[in-house]
This record gives C-alpha cells, structure tokens and sequence, in this order.
C-alpha cells in the first residue's frame, strides 16, 4: 500500500502534480475523513429528504387547506431561496435564538452539523414534493375515483394507488434533485463542517495544490453523482410499468 | 401567507422604531450587496448561454473530435458543485493578469462570475441538446433538400423552434444560478450574504441579527419567485 502511494506520487510528479501530502498521516488523516463525511452525509440525506418529501406530497395534495396552504407556502419559500442563506439563517438566527431559549450555548445540543443535516434534507424534500405532485396529479381522476368506491380512505388512495404511480412518474426528477442533493453538500464547508471540500481546502492552503485537489473533487463529485444516477436508472427498470414508454 | 408575513414584519418595526431606523441606515450597504448578485448571475448566465449553445451543438454533431470534447466537458461540471466551481476558479486564476506590461487586476468578483458561467454552460449544453433532439429529424432532411447547409439549416429552422422548448428550463437554470451567487460570499465576493454578515457583526443587536437575515431571505425570494412563477405559466403552456 505504502509503495503504491509513493509510486503514484512520483507518477502524479512527472506530469507536473503534486501530491505530496499523501506522505503526511496527519493530512491524508483528514482528507479521508472529509470523504467519510461527505459520503455519510449523502447516506444520511437521501433517505430523509425522501421522507419529508414524501409526507410534503401528502400535504401539498391533501383536500385540507390547512395542511396544504402551508406545505405550499414551505415548498415556495424553499425553491426560491439560496441553500447557504437557509443554512446560514439556522446556524446564525435559529441556533443563536434556541441557545439563547436555553441559557446559553453550551446547553445547546444542535449543531452546526444537525442543521446541515436538516437544511439539505428539507430543501430536496421540497424539490422531491413538487415532482411528486405533479405525479400525483397525473393519476387519473377514474382510477382515483374506483379506489374510493372500493371503500378506500383518502389516506389509503395516497398509500396504495396514487403514490406508487407518482414515484414512477416522479423518478427521473427524483434522481435529479439527488444528484443535487450530492452538490449541496459541499455548503457545510460555510459552518465548519470538515466534509472534503472543507478538508480539502485546508490542504491547499498549506500546499498551493489547488489544482491537484480540485481535479479529485471533481472526480469524487463526478463518482458519485454516476453511483446515483445508475442507482435510479435500476429502481426505474424495476418499476417501470409495463406498455408506459417502452 | 407572504403579505402575513410582512405584516408582521411591519408591525415589529412599527413597535419598535430604534430597529427600523437601525435597518433604514444599513438597507443601502445591503442593496450594493444584492447589486453584486445581480451583476453576477446575469454575465454568469450571458457566458454561460453563449458558450452552452455552441457546446450544445458540438454535442451532436456528426465529427467525433468535436462531439468527444463537449460531451466530456458537460459531463464533468453538469455533476460539479457550484461551490467547487467558484473555488477553482478563484485559487487557481492568477490575481492579476499582465497584458504588454499593464497589470489588469482580476478581481474576485469577475472569477465567481466564470465559477457560475461553467455550471451554467453545462447545463446549458443538455437544455440545448435535448431541444435540438425534440425536432423531428424529416425536417433536417427537408432543410437539406432545400439546399440549406447543416449550419444554415440550425440557424434559420432547428434553433428558431428550440427556443420555445427550451426556455422553461433555461429559466430554471436562471434561478438556480442566481440563488448559486450566494456562495460567492465564501471566497470573499462581497455580495448580500456577505454585507448582512458585516451589518450584523457591526451592530451585534440580537433582533437586528435576526430581521438582517429575514431581509435576506426576503430579497432572494422576491429575485426568485417572479422567475420560477413565468416557468411554470410557460411550461403549462407548452404542455398544452
């Protein structure tokens, strides 16, 4: 392993590209850690985003304007917001507001990497929510209609009838906003979370090796982005319904 | 819900005067802020229209050496974080370029600017593309018979026609990279994040904090909102 590394530096070398913090155990130590964290917290994103979008969905359709008339105002606000300034808005105003609540922030328990976590989440939820619904909505009103006949509640229809039907039409959108979800990551490099574009800076700026950190950013991003996008193309030859686009 | 909203932003400022005339005296300092991300998202989006246009056509054309390149680059930065983007191309341009013996500095304004036209390019590219491949193909052929050359027959034909298609996604595209301006406080662009960040540090009155935020959130969205809000109008009208 040790020799791998160090023939693929003085490879890198050759044609011009310094690699040379491999070598040191501190910084390699942290620029896997930075990939670690970027991978989990993709891991941990996806699933959650989907969730909330998917209770999102059920709000932004359901017959109560109660329930709908804020999930649209959310879903709105969301869409139409830059991230970072939502994430920047928890950290700075939310978080200080709670410390503050709670007599300081060393009662505080939320960190900067839980509203990391919950930012990203909610804001592809949103995205995930309006694809669903105009899935939803493309459920014919004659299929909708039959399953209420059969003695489906209105939650029932969503879970058994419109749902399944939505995510198959939602999907390619769906795959999208993940791919997005991939990229927005890298905004915990603004709160101090040490994921790899975080790690990787700290790296550069003791080594001026931008370039060379920059071309793995790109390949890592580009790794994964591909892992995802071959992942929904599977789930959407699973689900694909027979005589629908083929 | 929003005019709720501002009312009872209103109603705060209203009961407490010192926190108005606080906002009245920064809401210029914030404005040039939000001026930068004007400026910004509309040369990003200028660069990255042009150059996504011609890399859109590159991608389909028929010589292997031109489609290779474009379909390689689209690839690589359509899945490339805006913020890599701008961070790549603030470290690695040089700071001031030297053109026969003057020193034409490069601001970092100009290279958050070329980090958004790359993302924007990109995905320029594949609205392009994909509206270009939505024309049916007899009207190549059609073009041809007529006596048009490939160029002549996109320019004067295919490209008319595309537009219409691809203009909802375009304007998505739009919104996104406006909203992707705000990243460019973390190299130091000194844009809106960056000013509500000074105002508040300068002040450090907990309320005046929050309401700097609120405003911020509240200029982005009225930038937003009038854009995303066409895009639909149009798609349901193109779904027609």
């Amino acid at each position: 392993m040790q020799d791998a590394v160090r023939g693929f530096i003085a490879l890198a070398a050759q044609v011009g590209l310094n690699f040379d913090f491999l070598t040191s155990p501190f910084e390699l130590r942290m620029w896997l850690d930075g990939m670690t964290t970027t991978l989990v917290l993709v891991a941990l994103t996806i699933p959650l985003s989907l969730v909330c979008g998917v209770g999102l969905a059920a709000a932004l359709t359901s017959n109560r304007p109660w329930l709908a008339g804020p999930a649209r105002a959310y879903v709105e606000l969301t869409r139409n917001t830059p991230t970072l300034v939502q994430l920047m808005f928890t950290v700075l105003v939310v978080n200080m507001l709670i410390s503050q609540a709670l007599g300081g922030a060393q009662n505080n328990p939320l960190g900067a990497y839980f509203w990391l976590v919950a930012v990203i989440s909610l804001h592809v939820a949103a995205l995930h929510a309006e694809a669903l619904r105009g899935g939803i909505e493309a459920v014919p009103a004659a299929t909708v209609e039959a399953a209420r006949g059969l003695g489906f509640s209105r939650l029932e229809v969503l879970r058994v009838v419109e749902l399944p039907l939505a995510v198959r039409t939602a999907l390619p959108a769906i795959v999208n906003n993940l791919v997005n979800l991939v990229k927005l990551t890298t905004i915990g490099y603004a709160v101090a979370v040490n994921e790899i574009t975080y790690a990787s800076l700290m790296i550069w700026t003791q080594r001026d090796n931008v370039v060379e950190l920059m071309i793995v950013l790109l390949l890592f991003f580009s790794a994964i982005n591909l892992a995802v996008a071959r992942f929904g193309a599977a789930v959407e030859r699973r689900l694909a319904v027979p005589g629908y686009g083929q | 819900m929003a005019a709720g909203f501002c009312a009872a932003v209103a109603l705060w400022l209203v009961l407490d005067p010192s926190l108005a005339r606080l906002l009245l005296e920064w809401l210029p300092y914030l404005a040039r802020g939000f001026a930068m991300n004007i400026l910004i998202s509309v040369l990003a989006m200028a660069l990255g229209t042009l150059a996504g246009v011609a890399l859109g056509a590159m991608e389909l054309s028929q010589m292997r050496l031109v489609r290779a390149p474009a379909v390689a680059y689209v690839q690589v930065f359509r899945n490339a974080p805006h913020l890599v983007l701008i961070f790549a191309t603030t470290y690695i341009f040089p700071f001031e370029i030297v053109a026969l013996g003057h020193y034409i500095p490069f601001p970092d304004w100009v290279k958050a600017v070329i980090g958004l036209a790359i993302p924007a390019s990109a995905h320029t590219a594949e609205i392009t593309r994909g509206a270009l491949q939505s024309i049916p193909t007899p009207q190549w052929d059609a073009a041809k018979g007529l006596g048009f050359s490939r160029i002549e027959a996109l320019r004067f034909i295919i490209l008319p026609q595309c537009l219409r298609r691809a203009l909802p996604p375009w304007m998505n595209l739009t919104a996104s990279i406006c909203m992707g301006t705000a990243l460019a406080s973390l190299v130091g662009v000194h844009e809106l994040l960056h000013a509500a960040t000074d105002a508040s540090t300068a002040v450090s009155r907990t309320d005046f904090t929050v309401l700097t935020y609120v405003t911020v959130l509240f200029a982005f969205f009225l930038f937003c909102y009038p854009v995303s809000r066409l895009t639909q109008r149009l798609e349901r009208r193109l779904a027609r």
